[in-house]
């Protein structure tokens, strides 16, 4: 699929709300009508108008004065794309426009009836096109090496936020894979890449519909997983017992991201008699005997995508499924929350940018007396308040990207904490200037909004990621 | 404020019992929204108990039912309580109480009474682009900002009768609205019966929350009323006043409730949940989470209690009614999504009730005028005081 250079007018004339009033009786449209006619501004002082703003005024610059004028005519979206490495500039033009043609026309559908609701197409279609593989560079994956190399995880940041624009569920749904691989990527262990990473990536390429899921969390350790006080006292009970040739793992896992569909699991256990300290990530496949997945949850939103329940009853797993070494599991579950934050952080922006984007097109499209929605102060206001908010949001993402190769964790728990803050915030707006459209199905933005929500929880409540800021930054920045 | 407490205690424990035992039944499944097609039998027994309106006087809620016609007589705090209890466990139901006793209410006042009154009816106050504005509301052929565009032309027998009435709250099953449009230069306030040829009422479909009440748009196409039909006696001005009013009144009082409830189930879950190596209350965030939430909750209760002590049919009432619906829902949203927020990944399951209580109150935020609206009228109606 070729990205295209469409700027975000197009969707001026492809409608992305429908219209749910009922048609006017005739009597009551041609009152519409004589309303939307009757009054025209004062075309002296539009004109005037027209002259002062800065496109006209600059004029009366000399050469070099106008240089320095910026009066493009772009939008937030080709400007901030525009100051990308060229590699996760190609991935955010192709990364809208595959959102757009395959994720926005089932994202209503997938989020009413998520039991109904086939992911394979678009797996395999995301798949073939690179999304699924752009974790890692070429030649091993799909992602470019040398913006790679700049911003280890900005190229999925910059895709995340493109796909939960159009849905948090399908998003997660696709996103939630890198997840899953992350910890063999971060591991550092050759061996587990090259036995699990690169034969999984040469399927993708040639458009498998297959993922992988990533468990820690349990049903009595939720954010004590996510956090090091916590863990030290957290109550685990996924545990791996050492066996003739492997380990046997007993244990449950819940709210597990996509764990219902995936083929394998980066699963985490505690070595028998021991604690959290000796947590180790082991590869479990769903066609293991004993693996199981249990419960689904009923999720507010992100619904396309499941939160699975994974139960282990004896689930015999050999030492080559053991990644890099064992008892590094904490370490490593704690760095790839690092390197999933900014995405988290991304796929929030998404949502309260698509909210935007919605109401915005609302505000055009619907008058109130005379004029548009849009062209009243208070609700210039309110959008302008919440494009500032999300440009403010993407620029902490992208700023936590851009780390030099590797993610840390206290400018990815800001990312994550601000992002879906604001995204939340933002989708409220939305909501509260549609009025009683805002909440309406039909019209998206009552799902992004709930899409949102789920932000401010997982990877870490944002209570649970501003002590993880504290944590890191104790040294250097609070107790010195 | 004439009840006086044991009156008032009396009714509000009513609405506790009802919403302990008749509306919790429908929760005992596993779908977030409850048993919707129980609500029907629960709402028969909020009528049997008088608990809801009607503009039947035969029916045992005519007088002191929420929003009953005995307004006058026991103040809005009775109703206004009784909202809230009732929103503690369903906001959905207690909003098909309100937009009952809402309708009830404006019949009752009226200067001319239908002869034989239905049991069930909803009010049709907003117009296509919401609702009235400060001039509009004065003059509702104004663009101030926007003129009403639903009217009704006298006839020789009656009126005929042409809009779009959108986002109609109504209990299931109610018989006809109390339709608010324009005559002429002034307002005027029909009850129309729902099978009139017509009247049409379309879904508006699939929403976020309060989904126990049904949502629709009336479209009224040539309907052709008797002159009795009409309630007022010239001008539906007051009548739409006091309409405003108790609306945003009872949706203020059921965001308080909804929060409430909220703020007691995270209590309740931090007190039993274990988390970091103790109890999940003994952590200062979530002590901190709670008691913002608890204080947030309680303003949002003062601010519908301030209200409902103003005197009937004043602009006074008018005025703190949109603030308390403004502020008042703001404070209930935040205490009710920070009580989510305790509940880590749970709270956004289904399980426990959270969700819905949060998708319920966004709705609520977002129903009868936006903010930029509200602060506008707030402003306004300021300036006429």
């Amino acid at each position: 699929m070729k990205p295209t250079d469409q700027t975000d007018i197009e969707r001026q004339a492809t409608p992305i709300i429908p219209d749910i009033i009922p048609d006017q009786t005739a009597r009551t449209a041609k009152i519409r009508t004589d309303i939307h006619t009757a009054t025209e501004a004062d075309p002296t002082l539009k004109k005037r108008i027209a002259e002062l703003a800065m496109p006209g005024a600059s004029r009366n610059l000399n050469f070099f004065g106008k240089l320095l004028v910026d009066c493009a005519e772009k939008t937030i979206w080709e400007r901030d794309t525009a100051t990308l490495p060229l590699g996760c500039r190609y991935w955010r033009r192709k990364a809208r426009d595959f959102a757009r043609q395959y994720i926005r026309p089932d994202a209503l559908a997938a989020d009413l009836d998520p039991n109904n609701y086939d992911p394979k197409p678009i797996l395999s279609a995301a798949a073939k096109a690179g999304f699924q593989t752009a974790m890692m560079p070429f030649p091993i994956g799909t992602a470019e090496p040398f913006a790679y190399l700049r911003a280890a995880v900005m190229q999925p940041a910059v895709i995340a936020e493109e796909f939960a624009t159009e849905c948090g569920g399908i998003g997660l749904l696709l996103l939630a894979h890198h997840l899953g691989c992350a910890p063999i990527m971060l591991s550092g262990h050759i061996p587990s890449m090259l036995r699990h990473l690169l034969p999984l990536y040469m399927r993708l390429k040639k458009g498998a519909a297959e993922t992988m899921a990533f468990a820690i969390t349990e049903p009595g350790a939720g954010s004590d997983v996510e956090e090091t006080e916590g863990g030290a006292q957290a109550h685990l009970i996924t545990t791996a017992k050492p066996a003739q040739g492997g380990y046997i793992i007993n244990g449950r896992k819940c709210f597990i991201s996509g764990g219902g569909f995936a083929q394998k699991v980066t699963l985490y256990a505690k070595l028998e008699g021991e604690g959290i300290e000796s947590w180790t990530c082991f590869i479990v496949d769903k066609d293991m005997p004993g693996f199981s997945v249990g419960r689904l949850e009923h999720k507010m939103g992100q619904r396309a995508s499941d939160a699975a329940e994974l139960i282990l009853e004896d689930v015999f797993v050999p030492k080559e499924n053991v990644v890099g070494k064992l008892r590094s599991g904490w370490a490593n579950n704690r760095n790839v929350l690092n390197y999933s934050r900014p995405c988290v952080g991304a796929m929030a922006l998404g949502h309260g940018r698509g909210a935007f984007e919605r109401a915005l097109e609302f505000c055009r499209r619907t008058y109130l007396g005379p004029k548009r929605l849009i062209d009243y102060q208070d609700v210039q206001y309110t959008l302008s308040d919440m494009a500032m908010s999300l440009w403010s949001a993407r620029a902490m993402i992208w700023h936590s990207c851009a780390q030099l190769l590797r993610c840390n964790q206290s400018s990815s728990a800001t990312a994550k904490v601000i992002a879906s803050d604001i995204a939340v915030k933002v989708c409220n707006q939305a909501i509260e200037l549609m009025g009683d459209h805002g909440y309406v199905h039909a019209n998206s933005v009552e799902r992004l909004w709930r899409d949102s929500r789920l932000t401010q929880i997982y990877e870490g409540t944002n209570q649970i990621n501003r002590l993880s800021l504290i944590e890191h930054l104790w040294e250097t920045e609070f107790d010195k | 404020m004439s009840t006086n407490t044991f009156e008032m205690n009396s009714f509000i424990d009513t609405a506790h019992a009802f919403a302990a035992k008749s509306v919790a039944s429908i929760f005992d499944g596993e779908h977030a929204d409850g048993k919707l097609d129980k609500i029907d039998d629960v709402l028969s027994t909020a009528f049997s108990i008088g608990l809801a309106a009607s503009p039947d006087p035969n029916q045992p809620g005519y007088d002191y039912g929420i929003w009953g016609a005995s307004l006058s007589e026991t103040g809005l705090a009775p109703s206004a309580l009784m909202l809230s209890s009732v929103a503690e466990v369903c906001g959905g139901m207690a909003l098909n109480l309100h937009v009952q006793g809402l309708a009830s209410q404006i019949i009752a006042l009226a200067s001319r009474k239908p002869a034989s009154p239905p049991t069930r009816v909803a009010p049709a106050i907003q117009e296509e682009f919401g609702l009235p504005g400060w001039g509009t509301l004065n003059i509702p052929s104004l663009d101030a900002p926007a003129r009403v565009i639903s009217q009704a032309q006298k006839t020789k027998k009656g009126y005929v009768i042409d809009g779009v009435k959108p986002f109609m709250y109504a209990m299931p099953g109610a018989e006809a609205a109390v339709v608010f449009c324009r005559v002429d230069d002034n307002w005027g306030c029909f009850l129309i019966p729902l099978n009139l040829t017509g009247t049409q009422c379309s879904d508006v479909g699939v929403r976020s929350g309060l989904r126990a009440s049904y949502l629709t748009h009336l479209t009224l196409k040539d309907v052709t009323v008797p002159a009795e039909a009409r309630l007022d006696d010239g001008d539906a001005l007051p009548l739409l006043m006091r309409a405003l009013s108790l609306n945003w009144l009872g949706l203020a009082a059921i965001g308080a409730g909804i929060a409430r409830g909220a703020v007691r189930a995270a209590r309740k879950y931090a007190s039993e949940r274990y988390q970091g190596g103790t109890m999940l209350e003994n952590h200062p965030v979530i002590r901190m989470l709670i008691a913002g939430a608890e204080s947030n909750m309680e303003g949002a209760s003062a601010l519908v209690a301030r209200a409902a002590d103003i005197g009937l049919g004043t602009p006074e009432l008018m005025r703190a009614s949109a603030i308390a619906r403004l502020t008042g829902m703001q404070l209930a949203t935040e205490a009710t999504t920070d009580s989510l927020q305790v509940f880590g990944g749970y709270g956004y399951m289904e399980d426990y009730g959270m969700e819905k209580r949060l998708r319920d109150v966004t709705v609520l935020k977002s129903m009868a005028g936006t903010p930029q609206y509200l602060k506008q009228f707030i402003f306004e109606s300021g300036e006429a005081r």
